[in-house]
C-alpha cells in the first residue's frame, strides 16, 4: 500500500537532488534543469497532498491541483526568459560554464 | 467609484498598448512612449483616491477570498505606482546608454520594451500587495520576478550586465523553488491555501505544528532572497553593479517593498510560534552586522548602494520582528524617497564620469544642484536629523525599545555609526576634492523638477511626519 509517506519521501529526494544539482553543477544549462527538477518535486507533493486530504464528501482537495497547473506555467515562462538569457551569455561569451562568468568582483 | 481590481487591469492594458506601439509604431519618437506612460499611471495613481470599497476579509468569497484592497494594499499600490513613475522619469535620461548597447540599423529599436516591461512589473507589485492567498502570492511575485530577469539583462551586450542578469536568474529562480516547496508544505499540513484559513487552521492545537513550521522557514528562505536578508544576499552587489542603473533603483526599491509587505502578511498566521520571532531577531543582526560592515571598504557608488540596501533590510528587518507594521511602512516610504534620489543623481552622473565615487570629485562645482540631492539623500540614508530618514530609524529604534530587543537596538546603533563613515565619504568627494573636469552638467526639466520633488519630501517628512502616520493609522 502507497501512503502520503511514501510521496513525500520521494519528493523530498527530489527536492534534494535538485538542490544539489544547482549547488556542484557547473554548466548553467544542467542547473536550470536542476531548478526545473525542484519545482516539479513541489507539484509532486501538491498533488499526493491533494490526494490524500479527502474533504467529507468523499472529493479530493483540488486546489492543490489547480495550484500545480499555475506552478507549470509559471516554470515554462521563466524557462523561456532564463534560456534567452543563456543564449544571449553564449554568443557574447561562447560559454556556458559559471566559472566563466566572473568579471563582476569584490 | 471604482472597482479595485480594475486598476491592475488597467496598467495591464497600457502596458499591452506600449508594447504595441512600439512594434508597429516605428516612426514616433520612442521617448513620446515613456511621456505617455508617465501620464497614464499618475492617472491611475490618482484613481486610487476613488476606490469602492472591498468586502470585509474574513466572509470574503470568490476572488475576494485571495484578493484584498485593505488599507495596507492600497497605500503600497500608491508607493507601487510613484517607484514605477519616478524610475521611467529615470530611464528617460538612461536612455542613451540603451540605444548605445543596442546595435541596430534601426532607430531606437528596444527603447519601447525598455519603457514598457516596468508597467507590467508596477502591475506585479500591485497584486502581490493585494495577495491574500498562498497560490496568488506566488503567482504575482513570479510576474515581477520574469519581468525583472528581462529588465536587468536588458543592455545585453554589456559583458557585466548580462552576467548580473545570469546570477540574478539562477537565485531568483532558486528562491521561487524555495518558495513552492514551502507553500506545499504549510498546505499539507493546513489544507488551505488563503492566509485567514491558515491562520484559523494553525489555531487548532490538535494540528502538526512542525511541518508546517518547517514549511514557513523554507518560504523565509524565499523572501529573504527578495528583501535581500543576510545569508540570501550573495546575489546583491553583483546584480545591483551590472544591471543598467534604473533597474537597479526599481529593484532596490519596489522588489524590497513588495517583499516587506508579503513578509508582514505571511508571518501574521505565524506569530504564536515563538520560533519564528527568534529566527526574524538573527536574521536582523546579521543582516545589520553585514550590510553595514561590507559597505566600508566599497569605491563603487552602486556597490555601496548595494550593501547599504542590504543595511536597511536590516533595519526594517527590526521593525518585523518587533511586529509594528506602521513603523516599516513609514521607513520604505522614506527609503524609496533617499534611494530615488541618490539613483536619479547617479545615473546623470554615472554618463558624464562614471560609477565610481571619486567621479563625483567636485560635483559641487560642476552642478550644485545634483550633488545637494546626492547631500541630502546620503545625510537621509545614513540618518541624519531633520531628514525623512531619521523619522524612519526613530520609529523602528523606538518600537524596538517598546519590546524589549536589547541587542536589536545596541547592534542597530552601532551600525548608524557604520553608515555615517561610508555615506558621507560620498559627501566628502563632492564637496572637498577638486574636479578632474570643470564643465557643467546639464539636467532636463522634467529629472530637475522630480528630483525638486523628492528633496523636499524628504525634508519636509523629516520636519513635520505626522501625514504619513495619519494615512497609516487609517
Amino acid at each position: 500500500m502507497v501512503t502520503l509517506g511514501h510521496y513525500l519521501i520521494v519528493s523530498g529526494i527530489l527536492f534534494a537532488i535538485g538542490f544539489a544539482g544547482v549547488m556542484l553543477r557547473r554548466s548553467l544549462i544542467i542547473i536550470f534543469m536542476s531548478l526545473e527538477l525542484m519545482l516539479n518535486a513541489a507539484n509532486l507533493s501538491l498533488v499526493a497532498f491533494s490526494r490524500f486530504h479527502v474533504q467529507p464528501s468523499g472529493v479530493p482537495d483540488y486546489n492543490a491541483q489547480v495550484f500545480v497547473f499555475f506552478i507549470i506555467t509559471v516554470g515554462a515562462a521563466e524557462v523561456a526568459v532564463g534560456l534567452a538569457i543563456i543564449v544571449a551569455l553564449f554568443r557574447a561569451r561562447q560559454t556556458t560554464h559559471v566559472e566563466d562568468i566572473n568579471t563582476l568582483k569584490f | 467609484m471604482i472597482p479595485p481590481p480594475s486598476l491592475e487591469i488597467a496598467v495591464l492594458v497600457l502596458g499591452m498598448v506600449i508594447l504595441m506601439l512600439e512594434a508597429f509604431a516605428e516612426r514616433i519618437d520612442k521617448r513620446i512612449l515613456a511621456f505617455a506612460t508617465i501620464g497614464a499611471l499618475i492617472a491611475v495613481l490618482i484613481g486610487t483616491w476613488f476606490l469602492a470599497p472591498s468586502p470585509a476579509q474574513e466572509q470574503a468569497t470568490g476572488f475576494w477570498s485571495f484578493y484584498t484592497a485593505d488599507p495596507l494594499s492600497i497605500f503600497f499600490k500608491r508607493f507601487a505606482l510613484l517607484t514605477t513613475i519616478l524610475v521611467l522619469i529615470m530611464m528617460i535620461d538612461y536612455a542613451p546608454v540603451v540605444l548605445a548597447s543596442i546595435p541596430s540599423t534601426k532607430k531606437q529599436t528596444g527603447l519601447g520594451e525598455f519603457f514598457a516591461i516596468p508597467i507590467f512589473t508596477c502591475a506585479g507589485l500591485m497584486y502581490l500587495v493585494s495577495a491574500i492567498d498562498f497560490i496568488f502570492i506566488f503567482v504575482s511575485l513570479e510576474l515581477v520576478t520574469i519581468s525583472f530577469y528581462v529588465l536587468v539583462s536588458f543592455t545585453r551586450h554589456n559583458p557585466a550586465t548580462l552576467e548580473a542578469g545570469v546570477k540574478y536568474l539562477v537565485l531568483s529562480a532558486l528562491s521561487t523553488a524555495f518558495l513552492v516547496y514551502g507553500i506545499t508544505w504549510i498546505f499539507g499540513v493546513t489544507g488551505q491555501t488563503n492566509l485567514q484559513r491558515i491562520t484559523a487552521a494553525l489555531a487548532n492545537p490538535e494540528i502538526e505544528r512542525g511541518p508546517a513550521l518547517f514549511g514557513m522557514v523554507l518560504v523565509l528562505v524565499a523572501l529573504g532572497f527578495k528583501i535581500a536578508a543576510v545569508p540570501f544576499q550573495i546575489w546583491v552587489p553583483d546584480v545591483y553593479q551590472g544591471a543598467p542603473t534604473p533597474v537597479t533603483a526599481y529593484l532596490s526599491v519596489g522588489s524590497k517593498a513588495a517583499g516587506f509587505v508579503v513578509l508582514l502578511r505571511v508571518l501574521r498566521p505565524f506569530l504564536m510560534l515563538p520560533q519564528m520571532e527568534r529566527l526574524i531577531v538573527l536574521i536582523a543582526l546579521l543582516t545589520l552586522l553585514y550590510g553595514n560592515l561590507a559597505a566600508l571598504p566599497q569605491s563603487n557608488l552602486k556597490r555601496l548602494l548595494a550593501y547599504s540596501s542590504i543595511a536597511h533590510a536590516g533595519y526594517l528587518l527590526i521593525g518585523v520582528a518587533c511586529f509594528d507594521g506602521p513603523a516599516v511602512t513609514f521607513y520604505l516610504v522614506a527609503y524609496l524617497l533617499m534611494t530615488l534620489l541618490s539613483f536619479a543623481v547617479l545615473v546623470i552622473v554615472a554618463q558624464q564620469t562614471g560609477e565610481e565615487i571619486s567621479d563625483f570629485d567636485g560635483l559641487a562645482k560642476r552642478s550644485p544642484f545634483l550633488a545637494f540631492a546626492m547631500l541630502i539623500a546620503m545625510a537621509s540614508l545614513a540618518g541624519v536629523p531633520l531628514t525623512a530618514g531619521f523619522f524612519g530609524k526613530f520609529f523602528i529604534f523606538y518600537a524596538a525599545i517598546a519590546q524589549r530587543q536589547t541587542a536589536l537596538v545596541v547592534v542597530g546603533v552601532i551600525t548608524v555609526a557604520c553608515g555615517f563613515y561610508y555615506y558621507l565619504k560620498v559627501v566628502r568627494a563632492m564637496y572637498w576634492q577638486p574636479a578632474a573636469k570643470v564643465d557643467n552638467i546639464s539636467v532636463n526639466v522634467l529629472s530637475r523638477l522630480a528630483m525638486s520633488a523628492l528633496i523636499v519630501a524628504i525634508v519636509w517628512l523629516g520636519i513635520y511626519p505626522a501625514p504619513i502616520l495619519e494615512a497609516l493609522r487609517r
